[in-house]
């Protein structure tokens, strides 16, 4: 035999084996593939983020694949859901337009021109910069921008070590008016226990259609049981509208009208909680001569809502006491008297004496963390460039004031800042009349961006840090106070696809350049580790992997502030009908009406609005979200767009004082004919952001204005013209 | 020369002179900042944290204690006196006066009487 012949003998030989092999297993010679074994699939815990409601949720997850988000039911907060956004946190981990590397302009601001740079060269330039920017104007000529998140106060943190007082974050674009308010009335801002109201009064919020939460769910199952009857008033017939029990298309800015006129008839009538307010409040006799003048026919006038509604809502809400309640609204950012609108609610709910009781407003319980111990650096020296404390004596020291501060830092006034870092947040998106944010950033020296996708702001700056994503990351345990209070975990599902960091590991890089490391020594998992050891459980690191999130039964708790001994947190020890505070800072004690700028003639007042499946500017560009809202729109009311031969879906052109968009016309019946409406979130600079840059950006229309005790910016003060192009 | 007498008087004229000056110097650290409204909070958080927390936590030695635990006017007050352990000791045995003041300056920002609106996140 040759070798050739054994060589196929040998071979013949093998397959010949291998098929008796494969007979033999009883397999049939045609199926001789090798079964493939799926990976473990895993079922890993942590908390979403895709807006600031921080629900539960367990990501299923098969061979480094997140598959699916699903709701985690441990948490009483968010129970068993999980919104659109939050299944659609994969779309974030997984956008394509996700920012992977670290960039660094090469062209012009906005001119689009990138290169990829290593982590050190990104960390130098930014330490740099940075360094350049206190040398020349000292640490003060340095702003930081941030929105909340859990790793928010490393940032927060590096902006002081570093010497600066000027730190601006999202509160003053959102809820400022509704925190002073209610912070100056009761000492703290409570929650809302709608899921055990009979009676509900909602001034905008929305809340059936701009922010679908479990409280949402309680709302929509406490009116659809008919266990609570809900009155709605808003400029729109929204899908909350269609869900109330009434309706009311008020009068833009005329909300304060309304409540002062309930005021009126509750204590006229006598309808009040005389023991509440006897024990617990202070001013009550200033309040009751001061709501003499405000009587349902004058309100109706005001609020073109009829008195005998006014009165009968007012004795019903009465009657339904104390498992009544004003809701005090998230986005409070409308006009510049919505602070004395917020105190007017405050003081309505607290002479009803809801307080503390269940149905009512609640003050927050907490579950006590631990703290990791370190010497901090100095407070900074400088004072804030808003001029915070001659100018808005009241409003909260770190939020600082928006637009306020555009408006010296634009100016030079009172000194330079010329450095600007941001973190998770979008100004040029975000931010009432975008042609000054924009002319604010021309004017630094410096722009830097953390983030997770070419976001406005990012497309101007000058270098971008790249943040990992809530599914990439290990974030610091955080308690989420409430009625009943939790504490969410959140780690890893699967390891960072890109070239990303978490924040805390940005804010050493910089610190380290800045020699500021000595304030960030830790790793993250030292800093959980002295968080969790409050907890009262055996091993709660493991618990918290396990679970996602730590509830005690023991809540909720209704009256427990309920005590005669009791001292709130204002300046008397009571609830402050009659604000002390307020009246020592030169501003009404008392909430008074002041009536709304008149709609220009042939003009139209621009409210704004959110939907719960997008998340302010940020996530407009998930195509399932998308998917719901492809472009914006202005709702504008049939016999105004008649005149002006608008027809639906025709391109028009809205102009104010501050620019104009084009944009498609919805011409709707759903909407006041002295108001236009448009959606927040579109109409990006951005390319990269492609799906949201249709549609129209409400910044670059809205001028600016903000409320006058608070500071917060006021978005609804803005009039447009409107005409078919 | 002097009598005895008068040279007795005179030095205790003057050691009195020196306690009352020796005790005056002593109180003037604890009041130079008015309100101790000039010093580091954010140190002060720690100070207090580091030293107060351990004992005046609840159920712990002490009670507890946190900044809502007195008005502004009250933790004045507290500092200027310079106390601890019901008069047993005093505050100086635990920080330098000037780590003092910062702790004031946090205790009077956060006070059950003091102007903190509340905000979202930290």
């Amino acid at each position: 035999m040759n070798r050739r012949g054994f060589l196929k003998l040998a071979t013949g030989g093998a397959v010949g084996a291998t098929l008796l092999q494969a007979e033999a297993c009883g397999m049939p010679l045609r199926q001789q593939k090798v079964a493939k074994v799926p990976a473990p699939r895993l079922e890993i815990p942590t908390t979403c983020d895709m807006c600031v409601n921080k629900c539960s949720l367990i990501a299923i997850v098969q061979g480094g694949v997140v598959k699916k988000l699903n709701p985690n039911p441990e948490n009483p907060k968010s129970r068993g859901m999980l919104c659109a956004r939050g299944n659609a946190g994969i779309q974030q981990l997984y956008d394509p337009a996700r920012i992977k590397h670290p960039m660094m302009r090469t062209g012009e601001r906005g001119e689009g021109k990138w290169k990829v740079v290593s982590w050190d060269e990104a960390l130098d330039f930014t330490a740099q910069k940075l360094s350049a920017v206190k040398e020349k104007y000292g640490p003060q000529g340095t702003l930081w921008s941030s929105s909340e998140s859990f790793q928010e106060q490393f940032f927060r943190n590096l902006g002081q070590a570093f010497g600066s007082p000027n730190s601006v974050r999202h509160p003053t674009l959102c809820l400022a008016s509704v925190n002073l308010a209610y912070s100056l009335t009761f000492g703290t801002v409570p929650s809302f226990d709608v899921q055990n109201a009979r009676y509900i009064i909602m001034s905008g919020a929305n809340r059936l259609e701009s922010f679908i939460t479990p409280d949402t769910m309680d709302l929509v199952a406490s009116t659809t049981d008919r266990k609570a009857r809900l009155v709605y008033l808003d400029p729109r017939f929204t899908k909350t509208a269609a869900k109330a029990d009434e309706w009311y298309p008020i009068r833009p800015g005329t909300d304060l009208a309304f409540i002062l006129a309930m005021l009126n008839v509750i204590i006229g009538e006598n309808r009040y909680d005389k023991e509440f307010v006897s024990t617990y409040c202070s001013g009550f006799e200033q309040l009751a001569e001061h709501v003499k003048q405000y009587s349902p026919d004058w309100a109706a006038e005001e609020t073109q809502i009829s008195s005998k509604h006014i009165l009968r809502v007012a004795r019903e809400f009465s009657d339904a006491a104390p498992r009544a309640m004003y809701y005090a609204g998230r986005r409070s950012s409308w006009y510049r008297d919505d602070f004395s609108m917020r105190r007017g609610q405050a003081i309505l709910n607290a002479i009803i004496g809801n307080w503390d009781r269940q149905g009512g407003m609640v003050p927050n319980a907490k579950v006590e963390l631990g703290e990791l111990m370190f010497l901090p650096w100095d407070d900074p020296t400088a004072p804030r460039v808003d001029e915070l404390d001659r100018n808005f004596p009241l409003a909260a020291k770190g939020d600082g004031v928006y637009l306020r501060l555009r408006e010296n830092v634009i100016a030079g006034q009172p000194y330079p800042v010329k450095g600007w870092m941001v973190y998770k947040q979008d100004p040029v998106s975000g931010i009432p009349d975008q042609d000054k944010t924009l002319q604010m950033l021309r004017q630094m020296d410096f722009v830097g961006v953390i983030d997770i996708q070419m976001s406005d702001t990012a497309w101007f700056a000058d270098v971008i840090l790249p943040e990992s994503t809530y599914l990439e990351r290990l974030d610091p345990v955080e308690m989420l106070a409430g009625i009943r209070p939790v504490v969410v975990y959140r780690q890893p599902v699967v390891k960072p696809l890109y070239d990303t960091k978490p924040l805390l590991e940005i804010v050493q890089g910089v610190a380290k350049r800045l020699n500021l490391s000595q304030y960030f020594d830790y790793t993250m998992e030292q800093w959980i580790a002295e968080q969790v050891k409050a907890l009262p459980m055996d091993l709660p690191l493991e618990y918290l992997k396990k679970h996602g999130v730590y509830s005690s039964a023991q809540f909720p708790k209704y009256g427990t502030t309920l005590t005669p001994d009791h001292r709130f947190v204002t300046k008397s020890g009571k609830i402050e009908l009659l604000s002390r505070r307020l009246q020592e800072a030169g501003y009404d004690p008392l909430p008074i009406y002041h009536p709304p700028t008149q709609v220009p003639e042939g003009q139209f007042r621009l409210v704004l609005g959110r939907h719960a499946f997008f998340t302010h500017a940020s996530t407009t560009n998930y195509p399932w979200l998308n998917s719901f809202s492809t472009e914006n729109t202005l709702w504008i009311h049939p016999k105004p767009a008649d005149s002006l031969g608008i027809k639906d879906s025709d391109r028009i052109e809205v102009a104010s004082g501050s620019g104009s968009i084009r944009i498609k016309a919805r011409v709707t019946p759903k909407i006041r004919p002295d108001c236009v409406f448009m959606q927040h979130g579109f109409g990006k600079h951005s390319p990269w952001l492609r799906l949201a840059n249709s549609g129209g950006s409400d910044a670059q229309l809205l001028e600016t204005a903000w409320d006058k005790v608070s500071g917060g910016a006021a978005m609804h003060e803005t009039f447009v013209k409107v005409r078919k192009v | 020369m002097k009598g005895f007498s008068r040279m007795r008087k005179d030095i205790g004229v003057l050691t009195v002179g020196s306690l009352v000056l020796v005790g005056l110097l002593a109180l003037v650290p604890l009041t130079a900042s008015p309100a101790g409204q000039k010093g580091n909070e954010t140190k002060g958080k720690f100070y207090f944290k580091q030293n107060c927390k351990s004992c005046h936590v609840k159920d712990a030695q002490g009670g507890e204690i946190t900044p809502l635990s007195k008005t502004q006017a009250q933790w004045q007050a507290y500092f200027a006196k310079g106390k601890h352990m019901k008069g047993t000791e005093t505050l100086t045995k635990y920080l330098t006066p000037e780590q003092l003041n910062d702790a004031l300056t946090f205790l009077y920002n956060h006070a059950v009487d003091s102007p903190q609106p509340e905000t979202c996140g930290k």
